[in-house]
């Protein structure tokens, strides 16, 4: 982003760009709410878009003038309409994405391709239902001598959730999550994903204790030949593997879909506003936006489908190989306390660790997730 | 003027003179006294204003915010009386960090008292290379809990941590130090005994060294062995010490936060979750602020009343 920034303050030489960068997760969101509530807003923040309904309702956001985006060259066609419908609240368009950042895999050719999991190619065979997966896991491990998979959750306030909440949109069970209501949530298949995921963690597939570092760690040292992870990790593994590849979480349950979310611009309410600053603010988000292959080149897939359909990112391998995964990204469900680095995330992730870990069994776990779902949705909503 | 020349006629006698003098004197005294009294009040102001500002109006502001329903992102707070109060008596999850908490502030009081002593005991006894003792003894307290933290977390870590690796050097099966509910809250108090004995240590050092030198004398000439003097003399000599340790190292053990937030995050399940990381939780980042704020009222209550124990406890004994 520091580059990007850079290049815009040469394209935008009249405009003067202060730039601060937070630590990820809940801090940042408190900071944010405090900085608007306290009346020291930025004059544009990024949130993930997934916070956004808990944020616009609380007055302490300003919707994006739709003309003025225009002027600087961003049209509502430009952005994917699933995501373009989530930046909505009451009909006003709230935030402005710069990427869609799923849940992928990434995987090394070196290990992939002796297991038999690789087309000619290069890109990795496709995997169609859960027991394959598995099998895939099982090919891997009789390569490296240890495990296939590399997937760490272990006291992590989210990589449980990203990784269920994707397979859920894969099953297209249906969720209802009604503030003052009782959660509308399919049981029956949660138990049969968290069964799969504690299925895979069995010490062959994938090792059955692993955090987020040392999932890392042990695809980088090659002791698994697949990662299940976020595009956000792609430059430090291609620092190990300039050769990794890339592909969407295979689609086991039947409808493509994978956890993801899109860190998205907003206007933080100010308390004087200033036309001036407004529009200079246009200015530099419109400019950033149109930078959008520098972003990708850190991962992220970029929100604009003109950027996204361009040659120059056909050309980056491995983002244009998972490039699809941004048209089946399946966001937290719409309600106030969900979304990245929420502790809904933080609670869900706590009770699957039960199960996850084979000290309780995965009904258990389900009973507890939707005790807490329960529990949320009868919490007044802070706005 | 008009009085003086009135009473002039009669001369005042000496007592009366005298008397005037003296109360003329006593006023010039009191005005002095009332001038320095006043200057002390402006020695008295910067830390009155900062004892003000940052302490009694965030407890009084905080209190008004209890019998709201203030939110983080909310701009309106309305009055909504003792609803809180009744919401945090009945929420599961403040009776459970509670019971987390109290739980956390036993097992990790104990050795934080235990270990401390046997510490300070070792080094006053003359451990050669007393020096190192002492440092090696108090360093740990120094470092920020963060170093702590990532030290730690990297040793307990479940696939790759040194503790893992021994327990697996041994032939046995790998522990979840912070991922298991059985083990996680005896970790975090593990972390902070190894990361806080460190001042009780001090404390006990400092306590052992101003025990008069002719009791142990007078002891050792009444035939009392190591053992008999260290338990006749050194720890009754050290019950005035002990009762300070112990009195600081439970407030401190409930206020527990920041390792909790930073190795677990109040996992796994929610068995680590201290009542302090609940109200975070609920007033920064679930935004509720007033409920938050009507647990820690009842939390500041709790511990009040603990103080008031343990105060009048020692003033029956005084």
């Amino acid at each position: 982003m520091g580059e990007i920034v850079d290049e815009v303050r040469v394209e935008l030489p009249d405009i003067s760009i202060d730039r601060t960068t937070l630590a990820w997760g809940a801090p940042y969101y408190t900071k944010l709410a405090m900085a608007s509530t306290g009346g020291r807003a930025p004059e544009a923040a990024v949130m993930h878009l997934s916070r956004l309904i808990g944020y616009a309702p609380g007055g302490l956001l300003e919707p994006f003038d739709m003309d003025m985006l225009e002027q600087v060259g961003i049209r509502e066609s430009d952005i994917p309409a699933a995501l373009f419908e989530r930046c909505l609240f009451q009909d006003e368009m709230y935030a402005l994405p710069l990427d869609t950042h799923p849940f992928i895999t990434f995987y090394n050719p070196a290990i992939a391709e002796p297991a038999g999991l690789l087309n000619p190619d290069g890109t990795l065979i496709e995997i169609t239902s859960p027991d394959e997966f598995l099998d895939a896991g099982r090919a891997m491990a009789d390569v490296t001598g240890a495990q296939g998979i590399a997937y760490g959750y272990l006291s992590d306030p989210a990589q449980a959730w990203r990784l269920f909440w994707g397979l859920y949109g894969q099953s297209g069970a249906e969720y209802d999550f009604t503030p003052g209501q009782d959660v509308g949530f399919d049981d029956g298949t949660a138990v049969e994903l968290l069964e799969f995921m504690q299925s895979m963690l069995d010490g062959t597939v994938a090792a059955p204790n692993s955090d987020y570092g040392s999932a890392i760690a042990n695809f980088t040292t090659e002791q698994a030949g697949l990662i299940l992870s976020g595009v956000w990790e792609k430059t430090s593994l291609q620092g190990a593997f300039p050769d990794l590849g890339g592909s969407p979480v295979p689609v086991m349950f039947g409808t493509p879909a994978a956890f993801g979310d899109s860190h998205s611009y907003v206007l933080p309410r100010q308390l004087t506003p200033n036309p001036a600053r407004r529009e200079a603010t246009y200015e530099v988000l419109g400019a950033i936006l149109k930078q959008g292959l520098t972003w990708a080149g850190a991962g992220h897939i970029p929100s604009l489908i003109p950027v996204v359909e361009s040659p120059e990112y056909q050309d980056l391998v491995p983002q244009s190989n998972y490039a699809q995964a941004a048209e089946s990204i399946f966001l937290d469900p719409p309600v106030w306390f969900a979304g990245s680095g929420s502790d809904f995330q933080n609670r869900m992730c706590q009770a699957m660790q039960t199960a996850l870990q084979g000290l309780g069994s995965a009904r258990d776990s389900v009973d507890t997730m939707i005790r807490e779902m329960n529990t949320f949705l009868a919490t007044p909503a802070p706005a | 003027m008009s009085a003086t020349t009135s009473t002039a006629a009669v001369p005042p006698s000496a007592d009366v003179r005298k008397s005037r003098r003296r109360a003329e004197r006593e006023a010039e005294r009191r005005a002095q006294r009332l001038h320095s009294g006043l200057s002390g009040y402006w020695f008295l102001a910067p830390f009155a204003i900062v004892f003000l500002l940052f302490l009694i109006w965030p407890i009084v502001y905080g209190l008004w915010m209890s019998f709201t329903d203030r939110t983080l992102i909310g701009t309106n707070p309305g009055l909504v009386g003792l609803e809180n109060y009744i919401e945090a008596f009945g929420d599961a999850q403040v009776w459970q960090t509670l019971w987390q908490t109290v739980f956390f502030t036993v097992i990790s009081t104990i050795p934080l008292v235990i270990v401390a002593l046997v510490m300070a005991l070792l080094v006053f006894t003359g451990l050669p290379g007393q020096w190192l003792w002492r440092f090696a003894f108090f360093a740990s307290f120094l470092l920020p809990v963060a170093v702590v933290t990532q030290v730690w977390g990297w040793m307990f870590q479940p696939d790759l941590g040194l503790f893992n690796t021994w327990l697996g050097n041994l032939g046995l099966d790998p522990v979840g130090w912070l991922t298991d509910e059985r083990f996680a809250m005896w970790s975090i108090a593990l972390v902070t005994v190894w990361w806080t004995v460190g001042f009780n240590f001090l404390l006990y050092l400092a306590a052992l060294q101003a025990i008069p030198e002719h009791l142990y004398e007078a002891a050792a000439i009444d035939g009392a062995g190591a053992w008999r003097r260290l338990f006749s003399v050194t720890i009754p000599q050290l019950g005035r010490t002990t009762w300070l340790v112990l009195i600081l190292q439970v407030l401190a053990s409930l206020k527990v936060f920041d390792q909790i937030y930073l190795l677990t995050g109040g996992g796994p399940a929610g068995t680590t979750r201290s009542t302090l990381l609940y109200i975070y939780d609920t007033g920064f980042v679930n935004y509720r602020l007033g409920y938050a704020s009507a647990i820690s009222y009842i939390f500041f209550a709790l511990i009040i009343v603990l103080s008031l124990i343990q105060l009048f406890n020692r003033r029956k004994e005084a």
